[in-house]
């Protein structure tokens, strides 16, 4: 799960026209009461897909924001985050829970559709957008996932957009876009902490209106290819995603677990990561695999067979273990105000209902060696999206 | 025979312990004195058990040529619970401090109360392994060799040496020196064990959703009912003179420590500590601080408040006045009370936030036990007023500066 997490906190935009449940009536809000400290944390999504030709606005938009809002923050000691979700704009902040309103006032503003920035705040957002571009492809970590999600989620594009779009986005009508993007309905709420259900309602309950939408789209959002940019490394990647669409969550978060295991208790000399990706766009499991140059054709056997391999070896008690396992996971990473707050909004963000980390949460421990072997079945029926970085190999007479 | 005779002292104190719980009426005295060594704040919200155990062991319990013995010790003596641990998915992190041994295990709920059994049963009951003191050893040594490098350690070593003075067991690094660390035995660290790990010397504060009487019901028969019992270092004998030592370095490090006594305002010293650092931490008018960090100290006989900057070698003396400047302002007048509120907004959620880890909440609750609290509330924060903070800093004497950089003294 943290690992699940961590990915997608990494992860992209979307600009899909796929449907998403959004709620009506002003904001949908999730209350998760910690009594014990008197400390909050609030998240305010925005169910919002980037406008057609202009990938990476939500993230611009935040880069935009977020100075003034760190400023407003500090003012109260609190701290605020902004990140670009496959699923939405998020926008949290943590501080003393009796700074509530004060707190919901900071994120609100956040809604706001941007007056004219100056030239300054222009170029520094899209600085960061450049930036966090080139970031993506620098190093074989990042490349590989990115080159994965390219395939597996056609339509998640990067967070940071593409570099035609940022050009677009420097002489767009900002406040029109905005427009596009957001709208009071597509907003949703979660709190974590020392405060009532009520108080956080009365807090949001008056967003900023909509705007204008605009109209007209400035066209196609095409990525440039990973291929064309792979990253010089000091060990060989490989890296296989298996798309699971239908997939039971809490089964598929299991049998993630399991194949981490086997795996890096066979793959001794390489770092070994497995992921549970899931978005609204749909769901998938990641292998990804550093391994020393020398191994690289036993490391993609190993990957290669690793779905048969989990098969073999799973039982009900490797399946319990896994599953608390997660569970442990889940619960130690949510261990702050604010980590509790990513999590609960995270199921909330892909449109489920407010039960839903409760449920998964639950699920987990229900879940049996039968469901695992149907969830490595399915994933061995699909064909696996393959990406590979070899090792930097540094001619014989270039060594000292 | 060594190890013979440890476990049959450890049988016996186990022993007497069951003993002693058996005897609950004759022990209702010295009951409430083990529970001040016990403290439980149950937090329905929070989704794991932070446990921490404090043993009150630290340099001053250790002879000059064992330093670091206290933290070998806790290394080795959990070695063994280690797999246990992983097995229970609970995390245990050791830190040394320079008058106790902190572990502090994080757990899920359901695996709290087993984990921390066996860390109890790691701490005082069980023999140590000979062969968990050689890997922990060679992994200390390790981890200290690669620090030997590293300019903060060079400073904090300075500046402990400059403040307690270079002969008092504080005035050393509470983890040792590899140097130190590699001439360590086993037969001495089951001499540290026997003598100084023991549950008289140990605080346990449990934060989590727990019950009081279900954690005490798990700590109460490993840790008895004895009053606290720690040793008393020496008084200090601080630099009378800034301290310059040359090091290696393009820039200079520049530190000065305001010793504070036991009976001081401690949260309005940590609320001056902040706000003299922003006097003094980089900005548009002071470009060339390159960085800047603020921390309170606190052991039983007060503490000190430091503020260390980094700055050009040229800059030295000029950056040591700034600091002596930063905390002096404050003891010349009281802020006024609109000044004075919006910078107490601003601590007081930093300081809370501070806490947001139910680990954290579980070290200071134990920590502010061992310097004689009662572990009732994590901060001090009701009630300050301008004149607190005017007072607090009014109470400071003069600093101990200590410089780290090249050539200081040419330079300065």
């Amino acid at each position: 799960m943290l690992t699940l997490l961590l990915s997608l906190a990494a992860a992209a935009a979307d600009t899909t026209a796929a449907p998403r449940p959004v709620p009506q009536d002003g904001p949908a809000v999730v209350v998760h009461r910690q009594p014990a400290l008197p400390v909050a944390a609030l998240r305010l999504s925005l169910l919002a897909d980037d406008p057609t030709g202009y990938a990476g606005a939500g993230h611009f938009f935040q880069h935009l924001a977020l100075p003034a809002l760190e400023e407003q923050a500090g003012r109260v000691g609190a701290r605020v985050q902004a990140v670009r979700t496959s699923d939405a704009v998020v926008y949290s902040i943590v501080g003393p829970a009796d700074e509530l309103e004060y707190m919901a006032g900071v994120l609100r503003s956040a809604l706001r559709a941007p007056a004219s920035p100056s030239g300054t705040d222009m170029l520094s957002a899209l600085r960061h957008l450049a930036e966090e571009r080139a970031a993506e492809r620098e190093t074989a970590p990042s490349y590989v996932r990115a080159a994965l999600r390219a395939r597996v989620f056609p339509n998640d594009l990067p967070a940071a957009g593409t570099d035609e779009a940022a050009a677009r986005l420097e002489s767009a009508d900002l406040a029109a876009l905005w427009g596009r993007m957001y709208a009071p309905g597509r907003v949703s709420v979660v709190a974590v902490g020392d405060v009532q259900a009520d108080a956080v309602r009365r807090a949001f309950r008056s967003l900023p209106g909509g705007g204008a939408a605009g109209d007209g789209e400035a066209g196609i959002d095409t990525v440039p290819s990973l291929a064309a940019d792979t990253p010089q490394a000091t060990r060989g990647w490989v890296a296989r995603a298996y798309p699971a669409p239908d997939a039971d969550p809490a089964a598929l978060s299991v049998a993630a677990r399991l194949l981490r295991a086997n795996l890096r208790r066979r793959m001794t000399r390489s770092a070994v990561e497995v992921e549970h990706w899931w978005t609204h766009h749909g769901q998938a499991l990641a292998l990804v695999v550093a391994t020393p140059d020398s191994l690289m054709p036993a490391a993609r056997r190993t990957v290669g067979g690793a779905l048969e391999a989990v098969g073999a070896d799973v039982s009900p008690q490797s399946v319990a273990d896994a599953a608390r396992a997660v569970r442990r996971d889940m619960l130690f990473y949510s261990r702050t105000p604010e980590r509790m707050a990513e999590i609960v909004g995270g199921f909330a963000d892909r449109g489920d209902d407010p039960e839903a980390a409760q449920r998964y949460f639950a699920r987990l421990e229900e879940v049996t060696e039968d469901e695992v072997r149907a969830v490595l079945e399915l994933l061995a029926a699909q064909e696996p999206v393959v990406v590979e970085v070899p090792a930097q190999r540094i001619r014989r007479e270039n060594r000292r | 025979v060594s190890g013979a005779r440890t476990v049959s002292n450890r049988a016996m104190r186990a022993l007497a312990i069951v003993f002693f719980s058996l005897l609950p009426i004759l022990a209702m005295e010295r009951r409430a004195e083990a529970q001040d060594r016990i403290v439980v704040r149950p937090e329905p919200g929070t989704p794991v058990v932070a446990v921490e155990v404090l043993v009150a062991a630290g340099s001053a319990d250790e002879p000059a040529d064992q330093a670091g013995v206290a933290y070998l010790t806790a290394r080795a003596v959990t070695d063994p619970i280690a797999a246990v641990l992983d097995s229970l998915g609970a995390r245990l992190a050791i830190a040394a401090h320079k008058d106790a041994v902190s572990l502090t295990l994080t757990a899920a709920p359901d695996a709290w109360e087993e984990a921390t059994r066996a860390l109890l049963a790691a701490l005082f009951r069980d023999p140590v392994d000979s062969a968990a003191v050689v890997r922990q050893r060679r992994a200390i040594v390790r981890e200290l060799e690669a620090r030997e490098a590293s300019p903060a350690d060079a400073l904090a070593g300075e500046v402990e040496k400059a403040v307690f003075g270079a002969e008092h067991p504080w005035g050393r690094p509470a983890v040792g020196t590899a140097e130190t660390v590699a001439r360590l035995r086993a037969r001495q660290v089951d001499e540290f064990l026997r003598g100084s790990f023991t549950p008289e010397r140990s605080i346990v504060a449990v934060v989590g959703p727990v019950e009081r009487e279900e954690a005490f019901d798990v700590l109460r028969p490993a840790l008895g009912f004895d009053t606290l019992r720690v040793t008393e270092a020496d008084p200090p004998v601080p630099a009378e003179s800034p301290v310059r030592r040359n090091y290696d370095a393009i820039t200079t490090w520049v530190s000065a420590s305001w010793h504070f006594t036991g009976d001081a305002d401690v949260e309005a010293l940590r609320m001056l500590s902040r706000l003299a650092l922003q006097r003094v931490s980089f900005g548009p008018s002071r470009r060339s601080v390159y960085n800047s960090r603020g921390e309170l100290l606190r052991h039983a006989a007060g503490g000190e408040l430091r503020l260390h900057l980094v700055v050009p070698p040229r800059e030295a003396e000029q950056w040591a006045d700034a600091l002596r400047q930063a905390v002096a302002g404050y003891a010349e007048e009281a802020l006024s009370a609109q000044i004075f509120a919006e910078r107490l907004r601003r601590y007081r959620g930093e300081r809370l936030l501070e806490l947001d880890l139910p680990e954290t909440r579980a070290r200071e609750l134990a920590r502010g036990v061992l310097l004689g609290g009662r572990g009732e509330s994590l901060t001090g924060l009701d009630g300050l007023t301008p004149q607190r903070l005017h007072d607090a800093a009014r109470a400071l004497e003069a600093p101990i500066i200590v410089f780290l950089g090249p050539s200081v003294e040419e330079e300065t």
